[in-house]
């Protein structure tokens, strides 16, 4: 085992660092945030740097980098708290084309890893739905058979990263076949879009009849389930990764202001009950950043090895990040409930990243599944 | 990054898992899987001689002085197969404490004359640290030890001196200097157990063990060469020894054994007409103790393979200790809690360890052990450096507070 960065891995590190550093100020990302909730030139930014190609295959013009190269971009762009759909379009809807598996979409694949990869275009996964939690199949939202093509009908809600896509990937159950996931373009869709406590753009989507060739259609009967499940268990993980570096910016952040804030006298880091919560932080981050790396160890490996180790990081995710959020803002009293001062902007964004894609308790229930199919 | 074990690892586990298999008496397995603090010095005994004879009595030793030179994989996998087995984790205070300071700081003589037998299993070391005015506050630590011609004279007292009565010699800190700042004026001397004017009183253990010890010196006195290194230096070398241990302190292998056991237990024992494990409750609480111990494994893998870290190691090292000692209450508490009202009988020494079809029926072979492993769990936040200490540790390395 070696759990250090290659030279090219720190260089990524050190570029992604640098970018956050100096063009994604908290002011700057406020404006950002204000303004529609992503930022195209950053955007343009992100291709640019190749960060939208690390996962995607050499063969589709990406850099076919392993997962760690995400990891680290995700990080990096968590203790920023960078606003672009890095992890919904970059990672989650990038696997599910790459691994699309229905013959009449192969020829699709191509143009449209291109497209992402080159920032150009941007595709978002619209599978929730009100009446589900975060289950993956059971959905209300139908697709129905009509000459060649299907017809999907159905509400999605909470479609992350809404705001900037141009195409959509709608999973919808297929009669008799389960779940199957469909290209919609995005201008063939009633979209109601909101802003989430984080800055970033959701949104709801209706589909009314809508018509899809049959080279829509990215999954085979039958395997709709599972490929969306992987897809998102690397979205998960990059979610981990991204919560890691909001952690780190917080005992940073916090750490700080311990040293400067005068109450009593003195600064209030001199005080033992705040030093050792201080203490605490770091041993939920420091054991945040080993589940990362175990979830990175078995992305590869079984499906159920993989559903484990995602599903640890994940519940990990939701303890550590409240804890450390939380704590933060504690730390700093009043100024820590703020609008205006940083902390609590992390709070929101470990808040978002529990819930999305499966939140703890669910994680916890799949984790207790995925030991049983392991034993 | 690469995170897989390499074929020749995974091939070495394989042979540390059939050596025990082979070699490891039935009997004695059980008796460490019930455990005992402390274990039957026979037992011990039996067990070091039986590692030796493999040439793994002390694979963290220098291979000229019976080490294996295994790489620090190696190692975390064969204490993996060694607690997979049901095998025994001790002797600390020789094979751990006395052995690399003595490596390190120790006089050839003093080599020659102590490592052989300790590594045989020959000899057994308690450890003088802490007395009833020094716990957390080492420094503060008063045992005297004064020269009179060629021998130390040593007067004080000693307590929560592990392995006492079955040890053949003692490690102490005493001071030699009182005239200079604390830290500076202690030293390392070696001191037989069975020295004239030193006497040893049991401590009974909340769980009912004698491990634990008061030593009391009354004009002990050693030869002169039995100091190690320099004089003034066992804080140092204290320090040295912690350096050298940096994961043993989160108790990784031991947690997830003891989550085996827990797992095991909630396996066989009904809640509501259903297995314990498969009782939602228990299962979400089971299953996010060993998300925690999960994180731990890679947190000690990271350290061990090196990582270039960010972070101050020794602040890291800390995190080690805070995570590991909380969830050795965690997962012996899980197993307290899997077995219900089985687990308020008070076993005593030894007992339990045969238990006939008859008697199983009420009293499964997986009770006994566990309870007083849970009470005297309570100590792991304790010794070593309380929680507090680590926190303060941490505070002070890692964010310069």
């Amino acid at each position: 085992m070696d759990f250090n960065l290659t030279d090219e891995q720190q260089m990524l590190r050190d570029a992604a660092a640098r970018f956050v550093r100096e063009q994604y100020s908290f002011e700057e990302r406020r404006h950002v945030a204000a303004a529609s909730g992503w930022s195209p030139e950053r955007w343009a930014q992100y291709a640019e740097m190749g960060w939208l190609a690390l996962g995607i295959p050499e063969a589709h013009g990406g850099l076919g980098c392993s997962f760690v190269e995400t990891a680290i971009v995700a990080e990096e762009l968590g203790r920023g708290l960078a606003l672009e759909p890095f992890i919904e379009c970059g990672v989650l809807a990038a696997r599910l084309i790459e691994t699309a598996d229905a013959a009449a979409f192969a020829d699709k694949r191509g143009e449209l890893l291109e497209g992402i990869a080159n920032g150009s275009l941007q595709v978002a996964l619209a599978h929730s739905e009100p009446g589900n939690r975060f289950e993956l199949d059971g959905l209300g939202t139908t697709a129905r058979a009509e000459g060649a093509g299907f017809v999907l009908d159905g509400v999605k809600m909470m479609v992350p990263a809404l705001g900037a896509a141009d195409q959509l990937i709608v999973s919808a159950t297929v009669q008799g076949q389960g779940v199957a996931l469909f290209l919609v373009p995005r201008d063939a869709v009633t979209v109601h879009l909101y802003p989430l406590i984080d800055g970033t753009r959701a949104g709801d989507v209706e589909l009314r009849s809508v018509f899809v060739g049959p080279e829509a259609r990215l999954t085979s009967p039958g395997t709709g389930v599972a490929l969306l499940e992987e897809a998102l268990d690397r979205a998960a993980l990059a979610q981990v990764a991204h919560a890691l570096g909001c952690m780190e910016a917080v005992l940073e952040i916090t750490s700080e202001y311990l040293k400067t804030r005068q109450q009593f006298g003195q600064a209030i880091g001199k005080f033992q009950a705040l030093q050792h919560r201080m203490a605490e932080m770091f041993v939920e981050v420091q054991e945040t950043r080993s589940i990362l790396y175990r979830g990175m160890a078995h992305l590869e490996g079984s499906a159920s090895a993989r559903k484990q180790a995602v599903s640890a990081a994940k519940v990990m995710l939701g303890s550590a990040g409240r804890f450390v959020g939380g704590q933060g803002i504690q730390l700093h009293g009043g100024i820590g409930v703020t609008d205006e001062y940083q902390i609590g902007h992390y709070y929101k964004r470990l808040l978002v990243l529990d819930k999305l894609c499966g939140d703890s308790d669910w994680h916890l229930g799949r984790f207790i599944a995925a030991q049983k199919e392991t034993a | 990054m690469r995170f897989d074990f390499s074929p020749e690892d995974e091939a070495f586990r394989a042979e540390v898992r059939a050596f025990f298999r082979e070699h490891l008496p039935s009997d004695m397995a059980r008796r460490f899987h019930i455990g005992a603090h402390p274990p039957e010095r026979r037992d011990v005994k039996a067990f070091q001689a039986l590692l030796h004879s493999r040439g793994w009595g002390a694979p963290h030793w220098p291979q000229e002085w019976g080490g294996t030179g295994w790489t620090p994989m190696q190692k975390h996998l064969f204490m993996e197969e060694l607690y997979n087995a049901d095998g025994l984790d001790y002797g600390w205070q020789g094979l751990h404490m006395v052995a690399p300071v003595l490596l390190e700081f120790g006089t050839e003589a003093q080599k020659q004359r102590f490592l052989p037998p300790m590594i045989r299993g020959d000899e057994f070391w308690a450890q003088g640290f802490s007395e009833p005015g020094a716990g957390s506050d080492l420094a503060n630590l008063r045992t005297q030890a004064q020269l009179d011609g060629d021998e130390w004279v040593v007067n004080g007292q000693k307590i929560w001196t592990s392995d006492s009565a079955m040890s053949e010699w003692g490690f102490f800190l005493v001071r030699t200097d009182p005239s200079v700042k604390p830290q500076r004026g202690i030293s390392c001397l070696l001191i037989p157990m069975n020295a004239a004017g030193l006497s040893i009183r049991p401590i009974v253990s909340i769980e009912g063990g004698t491990g634990l010890n008061e030593v009391f010196l009354d004009n002990v006195r050693v030869p002169r060469d039995h100091l190690v290194g320099e004089a003034g230096m066992g804080w140092t070398y204290a320090k040295y020894l912690l350096e050298k241990e940096r994961t043993s302190s989160a108790f990784l292998y031991f947690n997830k054994r003891e989550l085996e056991k827990a797992r095991e237990i909630a396996r066989r024992q009904m809640a509501g007409g259903v297995a314990l494990i498969d009782a939602p409750a228990f299962a979400n609480k089971l299953a996010r103790v060993e998300v925690d111990v999960l994180a731990l494994e890679y947190s000690v893998l990271r350290v061990l393979s090196n990582e270039k870290n960010r972070q101050n190691l020794d602040a890291v090292v800390s995190a080690l200790k805070l995570r590991g000692s909380a969830l050795q209450q965690l997962v012996t508490d899980l197993q307290v809690e899997a077995l219900g009202l089985h687990a308020l009988r008070y076993w005593a020494h030894g007992e339990g360890e045969v238990i006939d079809a008859d008697e199983a029926v009420r009293w499964p072979d997986f009770v006994p052990g566990r309870t007083a492993g849970a009470l005297i769990a309570r100590a792991s936040t304790i010794y070593g450096g309380s929680q507090e200490v680590q926190k303060n540790i941490i505070a002070k390395l890692a964010f310069s507070l």
